[in-house]
């Protein structure tokens, strides 16, 4: 019942209007955060593979346990791959890495963006785009380069996963050498980062809706209520 | 005339509806302001579980560790120590530690759950300075100190199960905090065994 | 009770005051839908500073970790992002309010004799209230936090000679930094919402000294009955409590579905790019002030002079200052003036929402060229009320109020 009506909003609402925001060159993607085994392979695919270089700075390890319904000890021994002073990161600690910037700025150009609120200032489509959109381009440092973001320095991650595509003179992207995955696949894998990105950006989307169909009904009740008694007091008024 | 009637109780009634509905949506209304100052995620984590590695604590030393922002003891007790806690009893205000300012694991006679090793909460509990640790004899302290804590603010005495002595300005032992051994070398503060 | 009341009222007359201000005050009895929202703006005024004090408890007024501190309250305070989106939207809604609020001066000559005072007071409070959202835009220290007081900031070095040394003065920096955020962050919480408390105490002092205008335009108090009450007041309370509330609770239904519906707005309320904490060394592709601004902002760049533009801008708001002395038109209510004044207004709100739009776009030769279409209008309404009002072709103004069912 509240899972149709996130899925109601959501549509209606931020993806239509996120859509149409961003120039309609996206590819749309759909969310849904009631589905918590989505979520939790998004979680699973971002330590494995995201985590390395981007952090979520704003977010910690110990929401996951309410939000996303995974365990203490689960999230200590699959996510938490990292350590502060010698011991292990805390549960309550945001989630941060261990790289050295200056040293991965020399890798990369660039220093990799925190990840925590992407899906509100970029859209959770503009993610999906730019995680499917990588081609091969042996002109640039890392091989690969991005049809969503030219020139972008980050590498293409997941090409294990996705394969890597090439651009043919019409500027379409076909799959040159197969990943573990097939393209279908690779897309739900995507569409699960991303639903677990759209999570990190606004924790507060879990219960924002389901809290908000109470108030509503509430304030409806009360004001039809005041309404009658209105109407019995300007009875006396002509 | 009933007409007049009919409309003042239906008046009445309305308004008592919406003052009793206005009410309740006032008292939920307040419920998120009210609990947006408990503490917060991050506050809490911080109070959560610390785990001590007390290899290194020689007999007889002292170790501090921080947990909920506050000061926690970690004494590893010789024997000689223990026979002297054993035979105080009579100047002690509380020495069977009836007051629970411990865990009950931890309401014996050595207030811990191996007797070499003491944790307890390093804070007065009188006014909540935090008592230096005097194990040896000291004659500021008197001639018969057998080592315990003193409070330099105002001259709390503890024996070295962090139990007062009589006539002192705290009115009780020193708190024992939840903890347990995870193994025989890592200690887990901050939580009862699961 | 009533022997506490008398204890009480000997000392402090609290009974006089609810009867003079309430139970006994007078209002006319057509009030229609626009006259719910002065009590709307002074609901929402409470919610934001309730709203605002809470914030504050969490919020961090250093450049290093303010953007931190909003996530923080987003996420890890208890409800805290409920009172950050009633507080965000609270701002908007605020201006939508006080929009209909002088629209509805507008249409019913609430400006004109006695209420002059009325409506400098009320203007005073617009002005500060904008100050008070640009400040608290800052805040949140995101791109768009940072660079629309960049811009905004700017205007200030448009003024000859002074202009850079103010824009410096306000800064106290070279560029915006913690300095700017800690002093703004002082303004937003305590003293412009201290200065507002005493403007909008004034305005409702003299309102309640002059009385409520109406739609018609009929000075109520002008026809009495042998009691010396208006024939076509009503109390206030409870008739226009019992109104109020339930313009309440209609408007809370609507503003509740936005804060947990809809918190962003489509990027109106909450624009995507202060997601992004502030970074002085990059500005965002699009920089555009918040809705509420956007049609004196079109004004700003209507005008292709920095001056000229500031002016001009300056001027759009000082302008609405001499309403009562621009209109010489005795009859108050749109309902009995001319056709002439009905264009005239249409035309004002036309243009007043079309520089909204504008000012929210980037420009384009077209938009330039209409934004500067509407900047005329804008100002023409004020020249041509001057030179038609004064022997306007009105209606006859009834001598009572008139009630429609």
């Amino acid at each position: 019942m509240n899972k149709k009506y996130v899925i109601f909003f959501i549509l209606i609402f931020s993806t239509q209007l996120t859509y149409a925001a961003s120039g309609g060159q996206l590819k749309p993607v759909q969310i849904d955060l009631g589905n918590k085994a989505s979520l939790q392979r998004g979680a699973q695919i971002f330590f494995n593979n995201c985590a390395g270089c981007h952090t979520l700075k704003y977010h910690r390890y110990s929401k996951f346990v309410g939000d996303l319904g995974i365990s203490e000890d689960m999230i200590k021994s699959n996510l938490i791959l990292t350590t502060s002073k010698g011991e292990k990161t805390k549960l309550g600690s945001t989630i941060v890495n261990a790289i050295n910037h200056d040293s991965i700025k020399e890798g990369f150009g660039v220093v990799p963006p925190d990840l925590t609120l992407t899906a509100r200032s970029r859209g959770p489509e503009w993610i999906y785009t730019f995680l499917t959109s990588f081609y091969e381009d042996k002109t640039r440092p890392m091989g690969v380069n991005n049809v969503l973001y030219p020139n972008v320095n980050m590498p293409h991650v997941l090409w294990y996963k996705e394969g890597l595509k090439e651009m043919d003179e019409n500027n379409i992207l076909t799959v040159k050498v197969e990943g573990q995955l097939t393209q279908k696949e690779y897309e739900q894998e995507i569409t699960d980062l991303v639903n677990f990105l759209t999570y990190v950006s606004e924790p507060a989307q879990l219960e924002r809706y389901s809290i908000g169909l109470w108030v509503m009904l509430f304030l409806v009740f009360f004001a039809f209520i005041t309404y009658l008694l209105k109407i019995e007091y300007w009875r006396d008024i002509k | 005339m009933s007409d007049n009637n009919n409309s003042s109780n239906r008046r009445n009634f309305l308004t008592n509806v919406t003052k009793v509905v206005g009410g309740v949506g006032a008292i939920f209304a307040a419920i998120p302001f009210l609990s947006s100052m408990s503490p917060s995620e991050k506050t809490k984590m911080a109070g959560a579980p610390i785990e001590i590695d007390i290899s290194a604590i020689q007999p007889g030393a002292f170790k501090i560790v921080e947990w909920r922002g506050k000061p926690v003891w970690i004494v590893h007790r010789t024997t000689e120590m223990l026979e002297k806690i054993k035979n105080d009893a009579e100047h002690l205000a509380d020495p069977k530690s009836d007051e629970e300012y411990q865990p009950q694991y931890a309401q014996n006679k050595f207030r811990s759950v191996k007797p070499e090793y003491l944790v307890l909460v390093g804070v007065c509990t009188h006014l909540g300075c935090s008592p230096l640790y005097k194990p040896g004899e000291n004659k500021d302290l008197g001639l018969d100190w057998k080592g315990g804590f003193f409070c330099p603010c105002h001259g709390s005495k503890f024996d070295l199960s962090g139990r007062v002595y009589k006539a002192m300005p705290a009115p009780y032992n020193l708190e024992v905090p939840p903890y347990y051994f995870a193994s025989e070398t890592r200690l887990v503060v901050g939580e009862d065994r699961t | 009770m009533s022997k506490f009341m008398a204890w009480v009222d000997e000392r402090l007359p609290v009974s006089n005051f609810v009867k003079n201000h309430l139970s006994e005050y007078y209002a006319p009895k057509n009030f229609n839908f626009f006259y719910f929202f002065g009590s709307l703006a002074l609901f929402v005024f409470i919610m934001q500073i309730i709203t605002g004090i809470f914030l504050t408890i969490n919020y961090k007024p250093d450049a290093a970790s303010a953007f931190a501190s909003v996530e923080y309250i987003m996420r890890d305070v208890e409800w805290g992002w409920l009172i950050r989106y009633m507080h965000s939207t609270g701002a908007s809604f605020f201006f939508i309010i006080i929009y209909l609020h002088m629209l509805r001066a507008l249409m019913y000559g609430s400006y004109k004799k006695p209420r002059e005072l009325l409506w400098l007071f009320g203007m005073f409070i617009f002005v500060l209230l904008m100050a008070e959202a640009f400040m608290g835009y800052l805040l949140p220290w995101g791109q768009m936090s940072y660079w629309g007081a960049q811009v905004i900031i700017s205007l200030f070095g448009a003024i000859p000679f002074v202009g850079e040394s103010l824009a410096l003065w306000i800064r106290g920096d070279y560029v915006i930094s913690d300095a700017t955020l800690n002093r703004f962050f002082a303004f937003h919480v305590i003293a412009l919402p201290l200065l507002l408390f005493a403007v909008i105490y004034l305005h409702i002092a003299a309102l309640h000294t002059v009385g409520s205008n109406n739609p018609d335009g009929v000075e109520i108090k002008q026809n009495k009955d042998k009691d010396g009450k208006p024939v076509d007041g009503i109390p206030f309370h409870p008739y226009y409590t019992v109104k109020d509330i339930f313009g309440l609770a209609v408007f809370l239904t609507i503003f509740m579905f936005v804060v947990f519906f809809l918190p962003e707005f489509g990027g109106f309320f909450l624009e995507k790019d202060n997601f992004v904490p502030a970074d002085p060394l990059k500005t965002p592709e699009h920089i555009v002030p918040v809705w509420y601004f956007t049609p004196f902002y079109a004004i700003l760049r209507a005008i292709p002079d920095k001056l000229g533009g500031v002016l001009a801008m300056g001027l759009a708001i000082f302008v609405l200052f001499l309403m009562p002395w621009l209109d010489r038109c005795k009859v108050k209510s749109i309902r009995y003036r001319s056709l002439t004044y009905k264009i005239l207004l249409t035309s004002f709100v036309i243009s007043f929402i079309g520089l909204g739009y504008i000012g929210m776009m980037a420009p384009t030769p077209i938009l330039t060229i209409l934004g500067r279409l509407f900047t005329l209008v804008y100002f023409g309404f004020f020249v041509m009320l001057y030179l038609t009002s004064k022997n306007e072709k009105t209606k006859p103004v009834p001598e009572r109020v008139t009630m429609y069912e």
